[in-house]
């Protein structure tokens, strides 16, 4: 599916009309329905495609097959756990009910309004698949703890209200920066957990679920770092330094929470050193995303090789299917078989 | 059936160090799927992860003995070992075939090799703690269990396992010798029939044969409808789907009694009225009700589902309930393709339709959401078998194709006829090693002998069908692996002409020297297997296309590899002796090859699975129990890399040809995966079953996907994502 050439009956129903999120500064306006047989930037179809091919539900997953890994965990690693996986959750949720909804006023074609709304929908079912986890190897009263902690835990707190400060700010380009650094940076300290677990070869039906989100993570990401720069090229030179400056300002911030707050949390298993050489890896990652330079050395971000090739979000796992269901199906393409293919 | 591994005894976790330690060899095998700055695969480090497992994780954890008798006595008193089975030589004999298994100096090729021998076959300590066998013991232990006495065959198994030229299949690996082990055999394959007592006795079955480690198929055809009527009254039957449910949560249950994940499939004919309420259960957005997630799904389709498809007609879906009363015999053991116009004009039979092709278009579907149905194309299953009776399902891995009859029980689920279900026990020969093997046919026949003797070892009491339908059939599954491994090292790519002329002529010239060692196993026995006299080979007409066909390589290089491994291939003179002399003294065993896929050994043996070509150059191979490990490719060096192209980008057209080349000289089955890339559509999945369907293969395996990330998301120097 192309592109269709402009034509000037379009153009001039996009200047007549507007999409529904402008209605709150101009209920006058005409309002025009999504069309996506005019679709002016490639990218937002190539991604409503992929992330609408890679939809899945928590419920695939064969949770319970990793009931006797769990109870092989000791208390500590099952807390550490828990509140990994409750802590990815917060983010989930900010990013579902604020994050991407929150982007959908910016943005800059009506078809990148669609796929913030796939994004944030996918962000709720990232949220849901933790307490799935939960529920399927868990008790009651331990959830109940965990949330008690995600509560009253400051620096998660703190990581959560920096990004919502600017979601709920007034400039679009900060907010698609606080985005992308959520979606590349602070989610991924959570990811190391089950990625190592998946080296390891405990709880491998939950590293495949996390699979499944680091699939989706990957792409959106991605997305709100691609549509900052197209944001960005439209600014003045001023203004892009001032982006620019505001955004390593920013990683700076969240990098230090992020070490503080890992810190807590990997430091009682001896993890935290591989960890924060992880958190930078990523925080180059999501520089990369933005479209600026590393902030980090080369030699500050040699991620283990064990993580390093697991991290990869291509679905390419030969996974024995009697032991999981794997993380590479997608949804199909349906087309039908014509006469000729039934010659015989 | 050999893709899970086993392990019966209980907590077998290898000194564990918390989760928090991470293990250097790890690191060194994950290197392997990263580039060197200057882009070449570092295939070293995966040997460094070899020594340096071994050394730091096998050595310090393996129990050390003064002498070999100081630690088979120790096996033996403590109940590891079984005594008789070595009691049943000489002790001077055991003790120099452990020496001649350590003199072929054995070391694993791959670090996954040694990870999942160490992982899942050595024997450990009650307590975990530490390793009683190495890779050599546990041949030797296999060898003696084998030969049940008879010390050439023992001697012979040893030096085939040792040069890996014969691999048995996991459950008889893994477990031979031991006292506190599964059975040899782990695949079941049983009927249900139309009644209550026969589905719940079939659970009871399935319970039983899991907690035994076994892998169970079982076959759903028969069962009534949803909706149908229950003593005459409509609308009261549930159909098969809760069957299903029941059947899934029964595995997880026995799953939980030991350490191996319960594994189960279900077979359901294509034109049974259930059909896309079966299907749909492996919908991603299925209902819990009705979602399945572990029990896997196959279809049986006849030649006129397809023939229905092209002319672009409805399927009629038939009551299985109306065709027993009106036909007197099960839906599963009527041939629908010869019937049909008659089931259709049959007003005693209920029946309702559904477009042919939206339903071959829903299977692709299905496909690229979970992998799953496997197909049984059963008219060409039934064409090509020897035996009478009808063939209507398969196994766990859809290679066991075997016919079977029904049991009926008594209202407390007794046996009141008991019927013939299957069983099938596995080995496999390594292409490469077969053919550098001095003498190819003493090979076979060696490999044979092992897996007749684990079906004579075989009783499963516990479920009386299957010991009937082994103790009348000794049906044996030969195997194959390492095809590609083996082409690539000669030079030669998957799917050429070469190739498929290799692939025929190897798999004739194994179906000679099997039928060769069945027969002679038959003399020597003075019996051959219940119902050899009403089987194709007694009236010889099996033997026809080999006695006046002419079977020789049709290309100069293959005639050239074949006279240089100095492998005679058989002629029609050699088939008519042998046609004649099995007319006379029959065959010992009712089936003789089988080729599965091969996970878990092909690993440890150093071969590409089975007879596909390699998932990837560095395959991502993920397990329950071993994790995220990566396989390079076996045979594969930086210089042969152009002949390791993987199963996606081979395409499904030079896999069929290969396996078609194969299946005219199988008589049961080739498990055969089909692997597409998420751009492919359900047309091109559905293109690819018809091509299988006319070249004549028998069942479609699973369907895998590969994606690869999006532009702009991959990570760096990743030999996966290099594609």
């Amino acid at each position: 599916m192309n592109a269709i050439q402009p034509s000037p009956v379009h153009e001039g129903l996009l200047s007549v009309s507007v999409t529904p999120p402008s209605y709150r500064h101009d209920p006058s306006s005409r309002i025009r329905p999504i069309n996506w047989n005019r679709v002016t930037d490639e990218k937002d179809l190539e991604v409503w495609n992929r992330l609408t091919a890679n939809f899945w539900l928590p419920e695939k997953v064969p949770l319970s097959n990793d009931i006797p890994a769990w109870q092989k965990l000791s208390p500590e690693e099952q807390t550490l756990t828990m509140r990994v996986f409750t802590g990815l959750t917060m983010l989930d949720t900010v990013q579902a009910s604020v994050g991407e909804i929150a982007q959908i006023q910016d943005a800059r074609t009506e078809h990148e309004e669609a796929v913030y709304t796939n994004i944030a929908f996918m962000q709720s079912v990232h949220a849901r698949s933790y307490s799935s986890v939960f529920s399927t190897l868990t008790s009651t009263k331990e959830i109940d703890n965990a949330y008690e902690w995600a509560v009253g835990n400051d620096l998660l707190q703190e990581r959560a209200k920096k990004v919502l400060y600017h979601y709920f700010g007034d400039d679009a380009l900060k907010r698609k920066v606080s985005s992308t650094l959520l979606s590349s940076l602070l989610l991924y300290a959570g990811f190391y957990l089950p990625l190592h677990f998946s080296v390891h070869a405990t709880l491998t039906n939950t590293a495949d679920m996390i699979r499944l989100i680091l699939r989706d993570k990957a792409v959106h990401g991605y997305y709100s770092g691609y549509k900052y720069q197209c944001g960005l090229q439209t600014q003045t030179l001023a203004t892009q330094d001032a982006m620019r400056k505001f955004t390593y300002d920013l990683l700076d911030e969240l990098y230090e929470l992020e070490l503080a707050y890992s810190g807590a949390l990997y430091e009682p298993l001896g993890l935290m050193d591989d960890v924060a050489v992880f958190i930078r890896y990523n925080a180059n990652k999501a520089l990369m995303n933005l479209g600026y330079p590393a902030r980090f050395t080369p030699e500050q971000t040699a991620v283990n090789p064990e993580i390093m090739a697991a991290l990869s979000p291509n679905s390419d796992e030969n996974h024995d299917f009697f032991s999981g269901s794997g993380s590479s199906y997608v949804m199909g393409k349906g087309e039908d078989t014509t006469d000729s293919d039934w010659e015989f | 059936m050999s893709t899970s591994t086993q392990n019966p005894s209980p907590a077998m976790q290898p000194v564990s160090m918390g989760i928090g330690a991470r293990k250097k060899y790890h690191t060194l095998n994950a290197a392997l799927n990263l580039f060197t700055p200057e882009g070449s695969i570092q295939f070293e480090k995966d040997h460094e992860a070899v020594a340096l497992y071994m050394a730091q994780h096998v050595a310090p954890n393996t129990q050390r003995f003064a002498s070999l008798k100081e630690k088979i006595d120790y096996l033996i008193n403590n109940e590891y070992y079984e005594a008789a089975p070595i009691q049943a030589y000489k002790w001077r004999f055991v003790k120099n075939l452990y020496q001649e298994a350590y003199a072929h100096g054995h070391r694993f090729a791959s670090f996954l090799g040694a990870f999942k021998y160490f992982t899942s076959y050595a024997m450990k300590s009650f307590d975990g703690s530490t390793y009683l066998e190495g890779f050599e013991d546990r041949v030797v232990s296999t060898a003696l269990f084998l030969g049940k006495g008879d010390a050439i065959l023992a001697s012979k198994l040893v030096e085939e396992m040792m040069t890996g030229r014969f691999q048995p299949a996991t459950p008889t690996f893994l477990n031979a010798g031991k006292v506190q082990r599964g059975e040899l055999v782990s695949c079941f394959l049983l009927r249900m029939e139309d009644n209550l007592e026969s589905i719940g006795r079939s659970i009871n079955s399935a319970l039983q044969l899991s907690k035994r480690g076994g892998g169970v198929a079982l076959l759903l055809t028969n069962l009534r409808e949803q909706g149908a009527p229950i003593k005459k009254i409509q609308n009261q039957a549930s159909g098969v789907v809760p069957v299903m449910k029941l059947l899934e949560d029964s595995f997880s249950y026995a799953n939980q009694l030991g350490a191996r994940q319960g594994a189960g499939a279900v077979y359901l004919h294509a034109h049974h009225p259930d059909i896309l309420r079966f299907l749909d259960t492996k919908r991603e957005n299925a209902d819990e009700k009705i979602r399945i997630k572990t029990l896997s799904l196959g279809v049986v389709i006849p030649d006129v589902t397809f023939e229905l498809a092209k002319r672009g007609a409805d399927m009629h879906l038939f009551s299985p309930y109306d065709v027993h009363r009106v036909y007197g015999v099960p839906l599963s053991d009527l041939s629908v393709s010869e019937n049909y116009e008659d089931l259709v004009a049959n007003p005693m039979i209920k029946k309702t339709t559904i477009s042919a092709r939206e339903f071959f278009k829903t299977i692709a579907e299905l496909g690229f959401e979970s992998g799953y149905p496997y197909i049984l194309f059963e008219d060409t299953v039934n064409r090509a078998n020897p035996l009478e009776g009808r063939i209507n399902m398969s196994n766990l891995c859809s290679e066991i194709l075997q016919v079977n009859t029904p049991s009926s029980y008594d209202s407390a689920a007794g046996y009141q006829v008991v019927g013939r279900d299957i069983s099938c026990n596995l080995g496999s020969l390594n292409i490469a090693a077969a053919m550098a093997s001095p003498d190819l046919g003493a090979s076979i026949e060696t490999a044979v002998r092992a897996l007749t003797n684990v079906s004579d070892h075989s009783n499963i009491d516990a479920v009386p069908s299957i010991a009937n339908g082994n103790k009348r059939s000794h049906a044996i599954g030969l195997g194959q692996m390492n095809l590609h491994g083996y082409l690539a090292s000669q030079y030669i790519h998957y799917g050429s002409e070469e190739a498929l002329d290799f692939t025929n002529i190897y798999f004739y010239t194994i179906t000679y020297h099997a039928i060769r060692s069945s027969n002679q196993i038959a003399i020597e026995r003075q019996t051959a297997f219940e119902g050899f006299e009403r089987s194709t080979y007694a009236d010889g007409s099996y033997f026809e296309k080999y006695v006046h066909g002419s079977w020789s390589p049709s290309t100069p290089r293959i005639q050239e590899l074949f006279a240089s491994a100095r492998v005679r291939i058989p002629t029609p003179e050699d088939w008519g002796i042998l046609r004649d002399s099995v007319q006379r003294h029959g065959i010992y065993n009712a089936y003789l090859q089988a080729v599965p896929p091969t996970g878990s050994i092909s690993y440890i043996n150093n071969s590409t699975a089975s007879i596909h070509p390699i998932a990837a150059k560095i395959e991502i191979r993920k397990e329950g129990k071993l994790g995220r490990v990566y396989f390079p490719a076996p045979h594969m060096t930086a210089q042969n890399l152009e002949y390791f192209t993987d199963s996606y980008d081979i395409g499904y057209e030079k896999i069929i040809d290969t396996y078609a080349a194969a299946t005219q000289h199988v008589d049961q089955g080739l498990s055969c995966t089909l692997f597409f890339r998420d751009t492919a559509t359900t047309r091109d999945i559905n293109k690819a079953q018809i091509y299988a369907w006319r070249k004549g293969i028998k069942t479609l395996y699973y369907i895998r996907l590969r994606q690869l990330a999006l532009s702009g998301t991959e990570i760096e120097n990743c030999v996966s994502c290099a594609l």
